[in-house]
């Protein structure tokens, strides 16, 4: 009986497993922390853009006052 | 009381001039057609033209290839025979117009003159069609019901684009340009639709159809809010 | 010259804008996602992708409406208006296009399928034909107004056009993907996608998402109305 039932524990921990291993994620990545520079670069390149576009807002807003 | 008669009276009166007037304007389309006989002949050249090509080229192809062409066909006579509605009105027959005519008659008759015109094109061309490159129709009235309310749906929405195409600079080629995008949902619906005539066994599907026909609707109605904008220079 | 205080109250939309873009990059980047077979961590591309399609559907709204309010009373500045509004938005509508053509063919698409190694074999998928249809429009937009010569003519003439397309347009959007098999998640609903396959989570991150892509859009589309009406300065009344 107890065989039995560890058996059928067994087998359900392996279908689980199974079941989590269908669908691959980055999961590694999230765990040993290379995400967060993925998400360093693009915030960077976001900051860059924004502050390029202030700029012309800016030189924009001046040509607006001369007139 | 009396002033309610009266409003009664004079909306009915406006009623019927709208009306007369209309069909005065399709009338002088009519007319033109008929002294300017060889429009009327181009395009009927065209089509022999275009189908004969299509014969030579193709032959007598399978029912799927038969009905993307039909409908291809159909799309390009409507744009050259719609086309010269406004094209061929010179500047100053244009102003005679505006000063006899409201905007909203003037679009409504030009609508009413080239679906009739586009009907009577798309039965010929189904008849040279099905003359040249075989017939794998199968049921033929609801094919020729088709045919009518997709020349209908074309030659609306390309009348109202011909009239933007003749504020540009008179050019023809932008009419395409503009019509294409806006006219493939359209003409994808009609193709599909007439899938179904090549075999007994599947029936046209009443709820795409009530669909085309409220596009059309929907066009008519656009067109007379917004060809005043145009009409006025 | 305005006080910061007056910049920061007038421009608040423009801060806002990056404030939800830098969330919808750290949070969409890290928040958990669902698991789902083919998509895998390809689903994040909702925050990014999915986004220009509403922001181009928003711009070019915003467009038609300028157009209906030149229509109404014929000041030029709301033409240059339209006009800029669509062409932010086709440049968010080829975005659109172009990552839509990565995403897909990297996750329905099969790759070993030989019949997925065309572009023509994706290019059929019914949304982006729609999509395609939408740029097709506004790029006739376009070239009708450069057609025209006279400023008066031109204007009046594409906001008619641009309010007849626009029209034309959503009911295509709509049909469209009914009529075609598509391989696209939430093909029975929503033209874009169906809010019911997205997880609660998500959707913390993709209203957001959507906000801030649009502001920036609208910002983007604010400067270039700015810079051409400084340019036409002589000929607006």
């Amino acid at each position: 009986m107890k065989k039995i039932i560890t058996s059928l524990f067994l087998f359900l921990l392996l279908l689980k497993i199974e079941a989590q291993q269908e669908v691959q994620m980055a999961d590694e990545m999230n765990s040993n922390g290379k995400i967060y520079v993925v998400v360093a670069v693009m915030i960077t390149i976001l900051i860059g853009i924004t502050l390029y576009l202030v700029r012309i807002d800016r030189k924009i807003s001046k040509l607006e006052k001369n007139k | 009381m009396f002033m309610n008669h009266d409003a009664e009276l004079v909306t009915k009166n406006n009623k019927l001039k709208l009306k007369q007037k209309i069909l005065a304007l399709v009338k002088k389309d009519v007319l033109l057609e008929i002294r300017q006989q060889y429009s009327f002949y181009g395009i009927l050249l065209y089509i022999i033209a275009t189908i004969f090509v299509l014969y030579i080229a193709v032959q007598e192809p399978e029912t799927k290839v038969w009905n993307g062409l039909f409908w291809i066909i159909q799309l390009f006579i409507c744009i050259n025979a719609v086309a010269k509605s406004f094209l061929q009105e010179s500047k100053g027959r244009m102003f005679y117009f505006y000063s006899i005519a409201s905007a909203r008659d003037f679009i409504l008759a030009k609508l009413l003159f080239n679906s009739a015109f586009m009907l009577l094109m798309s039965l010929m061309s189904l008849f040279l069609f099905s003359l040249f490159l075989g017939n794998p129709i199968q049921k033929a009235t609801q094919f020729i019901g088709l045919v009518l309310l997709g020349g209908w749906g074309l030659s609306l929405v390309f009348t109202f684009l011909a009239a933007i195409a003749a504020k540009a600079n008179q050019n023809a080629a932008i009419m395409a340009i503009l019509g294409f995008p806006i006219i493939i949902p359209q003409l994808l619906l009609l193709m599909k639709l007439s899938n179904s005539v090549f075999s007994y066994s599947s029936s046209i599907a009443l709820p795409t159809v009530l669909l085309i026909v409220a596009l059309d609707i929907l066009v008519i109605f656009l067109a007379t809010i917004l060809f005043p904008f145009l009409w006025k220079d | 010259m305005a006080t910061p205080k007056d910049y920061m109250q007038k421009q608040w939309w423009k801060i806002l804008s990056i404030v939800l873009l830098i969330y919808t990059f750290i949070a969409g980047l890290l928040m958990p996602v669902p698991r789902i077979p083919q998509l895998q961590e390809t689903i994040r591309n909702l925050y990014f992708h999915v986004c220009m399609w509403f922001a181009m559907m928003i711009l070019f709204t915003i467009s038609v409406i300028n157009a209906v309010k030149y229509l109404r009373n014929g000041l030029l500045v709301f033409d240059i208006k339209a006009r800029q509004y669509a062409v932010v938005g086709i440049v968010f509508g080829l975005l659109g296009y172009l990552t839509g053509t990565i995403w897909m063919s990297y996750t329905w698409a099969d790759p070993n399928n030989p019949a997925y190694a065309s572009f023509s074999s994706i290019a059929r998928e019914p949304k982006l034909i729609g999509a395609a249809i939408a740029l097709l429009v506004y790029f006739a937009y376009l070239i009708l107004r450069d057609s025209i010569q006279d400023l008066d003519k031109k204007a009046r003439i594409s906001a008619v056009y641009n309010i007849f397309a626009y029209t034309l347009l959503f009911p295509s959007i709509w049909i469209l993907p009914r009529l075609l098999p598509s391989l696209h998640p939430g093909k029975e609903g929503n033209p874009a996608l169906n809010f019911n396959d997205i997880s609660p989570t998500m959707r913390l991150v993709f209203y957001p998402a959507v906000i801030g892509w649009t502001l920036l859009g609208l910002w983007i589309a604010t400067l270039k109305i700015r810079l051409k009406i400084l340019k036409e300065k002589i000929i607006l009344p």
